[in-house]
């Protein structure tokens, strides 16, 4: 991508961007306004990094770029219903105590190589049921979710058309791009 | 009073109430349109039409607290963060269900004209006919040549795609040019074509301007884009609503006048004369009550809330509801059973896609009692028959492999699926009455809802998954499942009846030409007139029964008959 574009991308990536600094100054209450779940500062900045370590900037933009985390945390809050917002930050709670079990540290503070190793670990559970797996699975989805919905994939990766215009019923594959 | 009185009063905006307007203001008449939502005017009032996806705090789900408040309207397939505002939530406007009937409703200007499917397909004369020949409900009092003439004339207004197809079961229309199919679609219709001579498979009839002609134009509408996110309202005037098409259509003329937030209570009735006088409305927000007198009266306020309003509309001669001394009035309320679906998919021309985006699929006309009766069930289905590819979309993993798994290009194998659209037989004990102790903010009594499914739907029903699955292996598809969604009635958005049409007063309330058999000044043209339900999208043949009584009642108001 050109460098011109990306800056541009990254002006206009999302308008919650602006409130990340705020939870840096503050690191006891989470930079959004959530009305079901209670999310500190440092657990907002965990879901940060932990989003960033599912999609990491690259020379595009990661998921801290577009705010995936703080979609993430928006989405539990008002579309996930209450036993399942329970369910969600017990395990991000898990998720804390597990970190500092294995690491002795926050997962913030851990280095990409002990977070690697921590969602290896996790991505290798596919049965389990637990509260931690549910939070790592749903984290995840909606990183996901964030990512292939913002601005920049939905522009730049996988092109949305607003208008597309005609409509082409049957093409061959080679010459549909 | 003056001011209060016009020469005709229609009650409702809606796709049929949009028409009756068109009609009495381009015949000269001074027309008022009683609309009890607000108002939304075209392109001025579709506050997402040009929303990018990102552009939605929730991409587009609902949150769970307005789900939880709002169970019924969450059900349907269209309340979406997109659409929403365009919804009636349950909290708004309660009602009471006896058995469960999921009651969608859009009350502002153009009702729901604005977030409809956009199918449109003729009745024809079997359809007209089935109910005498296979002796259920009463005999309709028209046939299919007393409406042709009136389609082709919404048609060329309306603007409807399609193919010239030959189909005595689905007649032709005034077409613009068809959508395309994709590639699946067309296999499919190429495969079954040939192998059942009585199973056609068509290109799906729209209410899209393929191809905008000089009358399209001149009402300020446009091609269609293929955007497909019809429901928020379109900027080009792509599809047909009462928005983009027959209310300003209307406006111009200088005859129309539009009262908004105007709930209608009931319609006068004056016992002297043995006509209407006029309607009694309550403003939804001032709750203030206003008389406003016409000679004709339609009532298009929606299937349900026409048999409201006429349930309500009490007198010393009409103790029962206006034109209801059979007691018929609210019985024989019908819908369409939408609850099966038919799921595969295609392992082959995989080399193939299409580009862009279609709001349009294949259609399959009725092809059980059409032309006889053959079926251990009444009536019929027609079914939607629609095939995509959809992004492969690995997700496993994490990290850089993740993000370059999600930029890959690669496209699943084909998904298909088709939708039953039955018709359901109306019946007496299918009938919604009024709840005289309960009442809403606005005087009116509460609907309850005593409408269900019979056996009839679950023969028909197991029928077409039978069907269906037959076609789909014909056709080579893998993985066939069927789904019986189990959904209640009112889902399919197509509630029709209560206030049916038939030539006999001791048996049905509107005589051939929509007119109240008792009372000649009011006509009703929307979804309540149905005497049986066919399987066509409704909403072209109100269209048309609503231009032809028009132009019926303006002759008889000229005679001086009513």
């Amino acid at each position: 991508m050109k460098r011109r574009t990306l800056i541009k991308q990254l002006a206009f990536v999302s308008g919650s961007l602006v409130l990340i600094p705020a939870c840096m100054e503050d690191r006891s209450k989470a930079s959004m306004l959530l009305k079901n779940i209670s999310i500190g500062g440092d657990e907002e900045m965990m879901m940060a990094d932990l989003g960033e370590t599912i999609i990491p900037k690259t020379e595009t933009p990661g998921a801290k770029d577009i705010g995936a985390h703080l979609f993430a945390l928006m989405m539990v809050d008002d579309c996930y219903k209450a036993a399942d917002q329970q369910k969600f930050v017990a395990g991000l709670k898990a998720f804390e105590v597990k970190t500092k079990n294995q690491f002795s540290k926050s997962f913030s503070k851990c280095s990409i190589e002990e977070r690697e190793t921590l969602l290896n670990e996790l991505e290798a559970k596919k049965k389990d049921i637990s509260d931690l797996q549910y939070f790592y699975i749903n984290t995840k989805r909606l990183v996901i979710q964030a990512y292939t919905t913002s601005k920049f994939y939905l522009s730049e990766v996988q092109v949305y058309k607003l208008v597309p215009g005609k409509f082409y019923g049957c093409v061959p594959l080679n010459k549909a791009s | 009073m003056a001011e209060n009185t016009f020469d005709a009063i229609v009650i409702g905006s809606g796709m049929s109430g949009g028409w009756a307007a068109k009609e009495f203001t381009g015949k000269g008449l001074k027309t008022l349109v009683l609309e009890r939502g607000r108002d939304v005017k075209h392109l001025k009032d579709y506050p997402t039409t040009n929303m990018m996806p990102w552009e939605f705090e929730h991409r587009g789900q609902i949150p769970v607290a307005i789900k939880d408040a709002n169970p019924v309207i969450s059900r349907c397939y269209a309340f979406k963060e997109d659409a929403m505002h365009f919804f009636v939530k349950d909290t708004e406007h309660p009602y009471l269900q006896e058995k469960p009937f999921d009651w969608i409703r859009g009350y502002q200007v153009g009702g729901k004209s604005l977030m409809w499917a956009r199918h449109t397909q003729r009745w024809s004369q079997y359809d007209f006919e089935a109910p005498k020949r296979d002796g259920y409900v009463v005999d309709w009092p028209i046939r299919y040549n007393d409406l042709s003439d009136w389609y082709s004339y919404v048609e060329k207004f309306a603007g409807i795609s399609g193919n010239k197809d030959g189909l005595s079961q689905l007649p032709d229309g005034e077409f613009l040019p068809p959508h395309e199919l994709n590639c699946v679609e067309e296999y499919f219709k190429n495969t079954i074509t040939k192998k059942y001579k009585d199973r056609p498979v068509i290109t799906a009839r729209m209410a899209h301007l393929t191809e905008p002609q000089p009358i399209h134009i001149e009402q300020g509408r446009a091609q269609c884009q293929n955007r497909v996110i019809c429901q928020r309202g379109c900027p080009f005037g792509g599809y047909f609503s009462s928005n983009a098409s027959t209310l300003p259509w209307a406006a111009k003329t200088g005859n129309l006048t539009m009262i908004t937030n105007a709930v209608v209570q009931q319609i006068l009735y004056d016992e002297a004369t043995g006509k209407a006088t006029g309607v009694r409305v309550v403003d939804a927000i001032t709750k203030e009550s206003t008389d406003y007198l016409a000679p004709v009266i339609f009532v298009n306020a929606g299937a349900i809330n026409t048999n409201l309003i006429l349930l309500n509309s009490i007198s010393n001669r009409f103790p029962n509801g206006l034109g209801n001394d059979n007691g018929l009035l609210g019985k024989y309320v019908a819908f369409h059973n939408y609850r099966g679906r038919v799921f595969g998919k295609f392992n082959q021309l995989t080399d193939s896609n299409s580009v862009g985006r279609s709001p349009s699929g294949a259609y399959i006309p009725r092809f059980r009692n059409v032309f006889t009766k053959e079926a251990d069930f009444l009536g019929g289905y027609a079914s939607l028959f629609v095939a995509q590819r959809s992004l492969k979309m690995n997700t496993i993993g994490f990290g850089n492999k993740l993000k370059e798994q999600l930029a890959a290009k690669d496209l699943k194998d084909w998904a298909v699926s088709a939708m039953f659209m039955g018709e359901t037989i109306p019946k007496a004990s299918n009938q919604i009455t009024l709840d005289k102790l309960n009442k809403d903010e606005w005087g009116m009594p509460l609907i309850n809802f005593n409408v269900g499914y019979d056996d009839n739907d679950e023969k028909m029903l197991a029928d077409f998954f039978a069907q269906m699955t037959e076609m789909f292996t014909t056709a080579g598809f893998t993985d066939i499942e069927t789904k019986d969604s189990k959904q209640a009635p009112g889902l399919d958005i197509h509630e029709m009846g209560g206030v049916r049409m038939g030539s006999d007063p001791e048996t049905s309330l509107l005589n051939k030409w929509n007119q109240l058999h008792q009372c000649k000044n009011v006509f009703v043209t929307d979804g309540a007139c149905m005497t049986s339900t066919a399987t066509q999208n409704p909403s072209l043949t109100y269209m048309a029964l609503t231009a032809r009584a028009v132009d019926y009642a303006v002759e008889e108001l000229k005679n001086k008959n009513i």
